[in-house]
């Protein structure tokens, strides 16, 4: 078996390189997850978004602040190869569509698209025509509702009306059911469903575990700690753990 | 002269007719014929490589497998790629090299010599200054996390790879560092791209998906 050696001629146009890699062709702008990517042939320039006059017309697109912080405008011509930690990349054409996708999971796509907060807190909604790009660990499986998913499990859903909780409350029946319930003895584990009615398509990732690798703003704090002093670190440490003791 | 096949994405099989091959120390998965294992801590090179790579710790512990027979070779469910090599120069981190055939010298590279801009890049990817060469004709299996993607570097085409998706390199390729530093940077705003290698002239580069 020989390997293929690609070319910027040879490598995909908007596809997959293999299940970890994605090769978009940039002709003029793109929206990436910060710090994934991981070769590029061309004339690229990567901006924070809002920082040019460039791409403050491309933010347009973006109408999120709770993640601005996460994506990168990609300017310029060539081809860019995409990367997440090994996590699975699947690349989905929009069109005149309707996608909500956890956040953390939106990798790229394109400006025709307007991004927006979801209702549902850690959600984007993706409205329009255009290309995007999600993460996820393991492949993506298709559902047609009406369905019930795993929240953990769930990536997204599209053209179909928000979901809603449904609890299952079976296990509260009965003196003895009960008393295993609040000891947490005989829960499955699958009481809290994500519900699903009406017509659309429902995204769901094949481990119910969450994305390998951390977040952007923890990956990008980390990638600076080696730039900071001895008694820097120690600082660092002790504010961290008084701002984890707050949280619980 | 040793055969190298990939078994599966993740195996690689030599089949040997009395040569040897050097290997990653304790990555035989199982075997046929009758080879042995010895620990090799000279590498088919001399004592001199040896203290260079004591002290420029690249540390490439490697085990010599030689017989007849066909040896299988997997690392931690790391993903192979077979690399023949015709004469030429492939560098790569010693934790990503699988195996190379005894025809092929392994060597220790200073990648500082190239200009201050080398430095940087060892002191910034946090891969050291100093990286393992093979060279010479014949074939090795590098190691990387997801497949490796193997691209094509002409002088028209080079090509600007993230430090920590970098696997190897080889033909005549010089790498430079470039920053993406302006002044939005030092206010903390930065792209997450801010540091990137170019590789210009003509050769192949070895990524992988994963960014370590």
């Amino acid at each position: 078996m020989t390997q293929t050696v690609f070319t910027p001629a040879t490598l995909p146009k908007n596809d997959n390189i293999n299940r970890y890699a994605y090769s978009v062709a940039v002709d003029n702008h793109i929206l990436i997850r910060k710090g994934k990517m991981i070769a590029y042939y061309g004339n690229l320039r990567f901006e924070r978004l809002g920082s040019t006059v460039l791409d403050i017309l491309v933010s347009n697109a973006f109408n999120s602040p709770l993640s601005i912080n996460d994506f990168i405008c990609v300017a310029g011509q060539g081809q860019l190869i995409i990367g997440d930690l090994g996590n699975d990349i699947s690349g989905y054409d929009l069109d005149n569509a309707n996608l909500t996708i956890r956040a953390t999971h939106l990798l790229g796509f394109q400006p025709t698209l307007l991004c927006q907060e979801s209702v549902v807190p850690g959600f984007l909604t993706l409205l329009g025509t255009g290309r995007m790009l999600a993460s996820s660990n393991g492949p993506v499986h298709f559902v047609e509702p009406p369905c019930f998913a795993d929240e953990q499990a769930l990536l997204g859903w599209a053209d179909c009306p928000c979901p809603a909780f449904r609890y299952d409350h079976n296990y509260i029946r009965g003196y003895a059911s009960a008393v295993g319930s609040f000891t947490g003895f005989t829960l499955s584990g699958e009481e809290k469903q994500v519900d699903f009615s009406g017509k659309g398509t429902v995204l769901v990732q094949s481990s119910e575990a969450q994305l390998a690798g951390q977040g952007g703003l923890l990956s990008s704090l980390l990638a600076q700690l080696s730039g900071l002093e001895k008694d820097e670190l120690s600082t660092l440490a002790s504010m961290a753990t008084g701002l984890a003791g707050k949280r619980r | 002269m040793p055969q190298f096949t990939q078994v599966n994405e993740r195996m690689l099989a030599v089949t040997l007719a009395g040569e040897a091959v050097y290997t990653k120390r304790g990555s035989m998965v199982c075997y046929t014929g009758k080879v042995l294992f010895e620990r090799s801590f000279l590498t088919g090179g001399n004592v001199q490589e040896l203290g260079m790579r004591a002290v420029t710790g690249e540390g490439l512990v490697m085990m010599k497998s030689h017989g007849a027979g066909t040896v299988h070779y997997a690392h931690l469910g790391q993903f192979v790629t077979i690399v023949a090599l015709d004469n030429e120069m492939l560098y790569a981190e010693s934790e990503s090299l699988l195996a190379f055939d005894s025809r092929l010298q392994a060597g220790t590279m200073f990648i500082g010599n190239q200009g201050l801009q080398q430095m940087v890049r060892g002191a910034v990817s946090g891969q050291g200054l100093f990286t393992t060469t093979v060279q010479g004709r014949g074939e090795l299996a590098l190691l990387s996390d997801g497949p490796a993607i193997a691209l094509q570097v002409t002088p028209e085409r080079p090509v600007c790879v993230d430090p920590d998706a970098y696997v190897g390199h080889k033909g005549n390729l010089s790498s430079s560092f470039v920053t993406d530093v302006n002044w939005k940077t030092f206010i903390g705003q930065t792209s997450g791209e801010t540091y990137q290698v170019r590789f210009s002239g003509q050769g192949t580069v070895y990524i992988q998906a994963s960014e370590r």
